[in-house]
């Protein structure tokens, strides 16, 4: 009994055991659904929203909100095919300037956030917007083909039979999760996310760690997007997009408070797996756009009342 | 005596309120000279009705965030919100409902949508956000579901009267802010501020939290709906995905108005001046012969610009 009240107050547990029910049920029901092939893809998909979604956790935790993460992705995908140098023949040139430039758009949100006192939500959505259109100026409308060979290798390749992208995913997790709890970093990160003001007094910079905050977000989404293109071999306008809510939404199943401070990546990563599933399941389900629409919101809104209540105000 | 201090109390409140929105309306004033100088045909009666028409469903969808925002909420929901009322409106009015069937149909879709998610982030005591991004999708599968391409019938006379050449939509806005200021006067009104700013005080002060954010988020609803009402007129038409940009843009307007994220900071004709400042913006990039990728990268820069200018005006003013 004593065991069963703490699984649900535990928020991360009680999304990996609704993920594990799932596949088990579906696993059992759906012909093909179980198979290893299958599941493999499932965790290769929620590799790209799990690592978008890291950055947003932090952001999250810290009390922000990142909502220019889909157009980071995007930037990251179709700069990386013009940015590639051709003398280059691992690539790793191109990854880094693209990975810079994410850092560098992350840079100027903690920028906006701290110095011009705007508030993150409107911070990241005017950066969204204004990103939307210099992709437009730059690369024109049109969709690019990735010849970069470590973007291709990180997409592509299956050492041991694990998708690659699924090994960087359990790279990330296991910094994520030694940032926010074994790092004082973290613990920063947290605190002026519980109480903004009593860190702050308590000698927690608030400048310097909203600048490293969004400027990690804006490296993990850069990160999703190279990922993403590799899956894809292809990037265009609007190929983040999808990511934005779905980063959004993997946060929030994983029992992290949209309000801050409290909250772990731990839960983001079933969270991202529960998202991926259910989109799956949609898909068998062989239903109409409108209808796959109605039963994607009904079951975050489900999982939501099952995970991501907030406490009595 | 207890008549005058209360009315002092009021003036104070209301110059507390009105001092971030002077600069406001002189950038706004100054935006619409431009733009008469740019196009003197807004000095007309035509001119001003369609300028009106283009600026009036961007300015009810700004009501319908900043009411929400003012009471400590916030909806990603707008967009489908107005996409699946201009549906209703070009779907029922066909029929054998007619045009007041119609628009009663797109008043109560409106309202019982905002009810529901007003009731479940009041009583599960759910984050707003979330739970408007979850019924976003729901409402964009309703709004797929009865009318999946675009289509529908709106009858000529209710696009003539409503997107003609006359400015029945700016009557119309004068009559809803109107509704409003009455609005604010009754306790239920006045409950949406305390609410925002203050949730415990105004819960000990015995103002009803959770009916106040159910009615909030239902008349949230209902101004939405009527959006997309006045978007089925003016395209002649519903389509499932017309409303898309109205929940960014809502949200932008509101926020360029001054009203703020956490409840009880801002004021309705703050947050209609910002949807006036956005609609205006828009209209002069396009006069100016912006590429419309251009007013992307400029709409990006203002909002920033226009968020960040008064912040600093009062750590300025607050140092000195």
């Amino acid at each position: 009994m004593m065991r069963a009240k703490a699984i649900l107050r535990n928020p991360p547990l009680l999304t990996f055991l609704l993920v594990a029910l799932v596949w088990l049920i579906a696993g059992l029901s759906l012909r093909g659904f179980g198979a290893y092939g299958h599941l493999r893809y499932l965790l290769e998909l929620a590799a790209v929203i799990g690592i978008a979604a890291a950055g947003q956790t932090l952001v999250v935790l810290m009390g922000g909100i990142d909502l220019s993460v889909g157009a980071v992705i995007t930037v990251t995908a179709i700069l990386l095919p013009l940015l590639s140098p051709a003398w280059d023949p691992t690539g790793l040139v191109g990854v880094a300037l693209v990975l810079a430039i994410a850092v560098g758009i992350g840079l100027l949100n903690g920028a906006g956030a701290t110095f011009l006192q705007v508030p993150p939500i409107i911070m990241t959505l005017a950066m969204a917007t204004f990103l939307q259109g210099m992709l437009v100026l730059v690369a024109g409308g049109s969709a690019v083909t990735v010849q970069n060979p470590a973007v291709l290798l990180l997409g592509q390749s299956r050492p041991l039979g694990v998708p690659a992208g699924v090994v960087l995913w359990i790279l990330v997790s296991a910094c994520m999760l030694l940032l926010i709890h074994r790092m004082p970093i973290g613990a920063r990160f947290l605190a002026l996310g519980a109480n903004p003001l009593a860190a702050r007094l308590s000698g927690v910079s608030t400048t310097r760690n909203t600048l490293i905050l969004y400027a990690l977000s804006g490296f993990f989404a850069g990160l999703a997007g190279l990922l993403l293109l590799g899956m894809n071999r292809q990037g265009y306008v609007g190929i983040g997009d999808p990511y934005l809510l779905t980063s959004i939404a993997a946060v929030v199943l994983g029992g992290t408070s949209i309000l801050g401070g409290r909250g772990t990546y731990a839960g983001t990563i079933p969270g991202a797996i529960l998202l991926v599933t259910t989109t799956a399941l949609i898909t068998v389900v062989n239903a109409s756009p409108g209808w796959r629409s109605i039963m994607f919101g009904s079951l975050i809104l489900a999982l939501l009342m099952i995970s991501g209540r907030e406490a009595r105000r | 005596m207890n008549r005058a201090s209360s009315s002092g109390l009021y003036g104070a409140i209301q110059r507390r309120r009105n001092r971030g929105l002077v600069g406001l309306y002189l950038v706004v004033a100054a935006f619409l000279v431009l733009y008469a100088v740019l196009f003197p045909g807004i000095l007309t009666i035509g001119g001003f009705s369609k300028f009106t028409q283009n600026w009036f469903p961007l300015a009810l969808v700004t009501m319908a965030q900043a009411l929400l925002m003012l009471n400590g909420g916030i909806t990603l929901a707008i967009g489908p919100l107005v996409s699946l009322g201009a549906v209703i409106a070009a779907t029922t009015m066909g029929s054998a409902f007619g045009v007041p069937g119609g628009i009663l149909a797109v008043v109560a879709v409106g309202l019982g949508i905002g009810a529901v998610t007003g009731a479940i982030v009041a009583l599960l005591r759910l984050p707003a956000i979330i739970v408007t991004l979850a019924g976003s999708f729901i409402i964009t599968g309703v709004a797929l579901i009865l009318l999946p391409r675009p289509g529908g019938f709106v009858p000529g006379w209710l696009s003539t009267l409503l997107a003609g050449h006359t400015p029945v939509a700016f009557l119309l806005l004068l009559v809803i802010l109107g509704l409003w200021k009455i609005f604010l006067a009754t306790p239920l009104g006045l409950a949406i501020y305390a609410a925002g700013d203050n949730p415990v005080g105004a819960f000990r002060s015995g103002v009803p939290i959770e009916r106040v954010k159910i009615v909030s988020f239902a008349l949230s609803g209902v101004l939405a709906a009527l959006a997309g009402l006045f978007v089925a007129a003016q395209t002649g038409s519903g389509d499932p995905i017309i409303g898309a940009p109205f929940t960014l843009n809502s949200i932008a307007a509101a926020v360029l108005g001054g009203v703020g994220f956490l409840g009880g900071k801002g004021t309705m004709r703050g947050a209609v001046c910002g949807s006036l400042l956005l609609s205006v913006m828009i209209n002069v990039m396009f006069f100016l012969g912006f590429p419309p990728v251009a007013q992307y990268v400029a709409q990006g820069l203002i909002i920033v610009g226009a968020v960040a200018v008064p912040a600093h005006l009062a750590l300025w003013r607050a140092a000195r």
